[in-house]
């Protein structure tokens, strides 16, 4: 137990390490990718809470990303630029005068997110399978739909632009950290078993004493906490944020994250989301012209991944890691490798 | 001999079919008590309209519930018609179900630590920055558990899948996750479904030994009619939804209706 404390500092000093050196040395292209592998871990997490650990099969996380990117973004945009922003309609009083810092911002939004996770879970959570993740995507749009239209708020289909870039990789793997720290505390305790109860047979969960009605908005909430945090990293590491950057599509782009990792596992998440980002950076060549006089297909990278989710779904349901995780007795056992007559692997 | 639990008249109707009718049951303390009846005579319907899966179109389920007022037992009956099942668990009934339902992936201690969840009094943030009264919780749950696993003889598996267990203790499992919701009452459904006689042999021994030993009221519905006839003080008999007989072993076995019931009637006759 205290051997597996130091290995875990020890790793995270490293991390500190390599992100002291990344931050100095490395170009701004790769520290974007960085800082998206780090912020889709968040996401992935925050996801994989609500759909893998607790088997609700939510598909609204695009509408919490949203929430917290807004709020994030309007409450760090200078005074000035709001000014510029908004040169249609002006924005409302006092939101016009507020200006807070980075961490207060990105508080507030995963509150918020959970604040409306938690309203909209109260009645949508009673339904099952398909029909809840038809009602949340529902939900989603009708978030994404509310901001588009909201100008004196939200500056509507114009977006925001001229957002601070204050995340950078100490914010981003900073949070990962934390959120990672906090989920795995999360599913290892009592709260986390009655997720992962209510995951396995609600009947059975419920019939053992487990509210589902309060575990189930408890875990939505909980979730759209970090995915507020999430959308919050991401608007403030983009610059500018508009309504149509929360489509669907940007749920797919998580759900294709955990499904890939496997659902209920924290390390597969973490893999997969940096293995994704990665993948999408590194397969751009596929949207360009590839063959001479055929022209380029745009979109062609998307088709990469939607095969590969079809052929998991397919062949390989359980994903990168299933439900098994990451630990250090685990890793060291990989490595020593026992002799076979004492039971060791091949 | 004190009551525990009674229903009035409690009835189930699915449209236009009465599943129950006037269901009159009384459990009283440390008493075994089984309810049979033919296939679709309306006995798990019964069990879920007591334990809140359903709610009975008619009738009321009430609870004697013990309480203490100036250094004085009290009692007073306490109606838990309609209320979720998770509330009535947390009152002090516990169930299993007829076809088993555990938590497949998780392992046979996370199954009974689960059960220990509805109990505590920690709350969520407590739970995930392991502030003292949760680690306090924590590790009474854990003792608990493994307590409950040693005296069903699952202590040594208890890493393991619980559906990589042998079926007979998986039942053995799916009551001791019961017994962790300290229950008063304790509902079986079926318990000796698919074992051989050896098995429900054991069965009885270990139904008796766990009625003593956690101070149960226990109701069972059962078919093996060694089982029930062994272990029940008193049987309730169902069919079509409507209660033919009650009374001890030996008045169920002597009795005109429930033979007609079991083995049909002779149309000729």
């Amino acid at each position: 137990m205290k051997r597996n404390t130091i290995y875990t500092g020890t790793a995270l000093l490293l991390l500190f390490v390599f992100v002291y050196f990344a931050n100095k040395h490395l170009d701004s292209y790769l520290l974007r990718i960085l800082n998206l592998c780090a912020i889709y871990t968040v996401l992935g997490l925050s996801m994989n809470l609500i759909n893998g650990f607790t088997g609700l099969f939510s598909l609204g996380h695009a509408g919490f990303m949203a929430v917290g990117a807004y709020t994030t973004a309007m409450l760090t945009l200078p005074i000035a630029t709001k000014q510029m922003n908004f040169f249609l309609a002006p924005l409302i009083s006092p939101l016009d005068k507020i200006v807070w810092p980075f961490l207060p911002s990105l508080l507030l939004a995963g509150v918020l997110a959970a604040i409306v996770a938690f309203l909209i879970g109260a009645p949508v959570l009673r339904l099952k399978g398909d029909y809840l993740a038809i009602a949340t995507l529902g939900f989603s749009e009708i978030i994404r739909v509310v901001f588009t239209n909201t100008q004196t708020v939200t500056n509507g289909a114009l977006g925001l632009k001229g957002i601070p870039a204050t995340t950078n990789l100490w914010w981003s793997f900073g949070t990962a950290v934390v959120t990672i720290f906090i989920m795995v505390s999360l599913i290892n305790s009592s709260y986390g078993r009655a997720f992962k109860a209510i995951r396995e047979d609600e009947i059975a969960a419920e019939s053992m004493g487990i509210s589902l009605f309060k575990h189930k908005v408890l875990s939505f909430a909980i979730g759209a906490f970090f995915a507020g945090i999430g959308g919050g990293l991401l608007g403030n590491l983009m610059g500018t944020i508009d309504p149509l950057m929360f489509r669907f599509f940007m749920t797919y782009n998580i759900l294709l994250i955990i499904v890939l990792g496997g659902l209920g596992s924290v390390t597969g998440t973490i893999i997969s989301a940096f293995i994704i980002t990665i993948a999408q950076e590194f397969l751009r060549f596929l949207d360009e012209p590839i063959i001479p006089n055929i022209p380029a297909l745009p979109g062609l990278r998307m088709v990469v991944f939607s095969i590969l989710l079809m052929l998991v779904v397919l062949f390989f349901r359980t994903g990168l890691m299933g439900t098994r995780e990451f630990s250090w007795d685990k890793f060291f056992g990989f490595f020593k490798k026992r002799p076979l007559s004492n039971g060791g692997a091949k | 001999m004190m009551n525990v639990m009674r229903t009035d008249n409690i009835t189930m109707q699915f449209g236009g079919l009465t599943a129950v009718k006037d269901f009159n049951l009384e459990l009283n303390k440390g008493e075994i008590v089984a309810l049979i009846g033919p296939n679709g005579a309306g006995k798990t319907t019964a069990f879920n309209m007591i334990t809140g899966v359903y709610t009975p179109t008619g009738g009321k389920v009430l609870l004697n519930q013990k309480s203490t007022v100036d250094g004085k037992d009290v009692y007073n009956e306490k109606d838990i018609t309609g209320l979720r099942p998770d509330q009535i668990t947390k009152l002090g009934i516990a169930r299993t179900f007829q076809n088993i339902r555990l938590f497949k992936d998780l392992s046979v201690l996370d199954n009974v630590l689960i059960a220990n969840h509805l109990r505590i009094s920690s709350n969520v943030f407590e739970s995930i920055f392991k502030l003292p009264r949760y680690k306090r919780e924590e590790k009474q749950m854990v003792e608990k558990s493994m307590n409950l696993l040693e005296k069903v003889g699952l202590a040594d598996s208890r890493y393991e899948k619980s559906s990589s267990l042998p079926y007979g203790q998986q039942r053995r499992l799916e009551i001791a996750r019961a017994l962790a919701t300290d229950p008063g009452i304790l509902l079986l459904d079926e318990p000796a479904a698919g074992m051989n006689p050896k098995e429900s042999d054991d069965l009885t021994i270990f139904i008796k030994r766990i009625r003593d030993e956690f101070d149960l009221t226990v109701f069972l519905i059962e078919h093996h009619m060694q089982v029930v006839m062994g272990i029940s003080n008193r049987i309730y008999v169902l069919d079509y939804g409507i209660t033919i007989a009650k009374g001890n072993p030996y008045e169920i076995q002597n009795n005109q209706r429930v033979i007609e019931a079991y083995l049909g009637v002779d149309e000729d006759a």
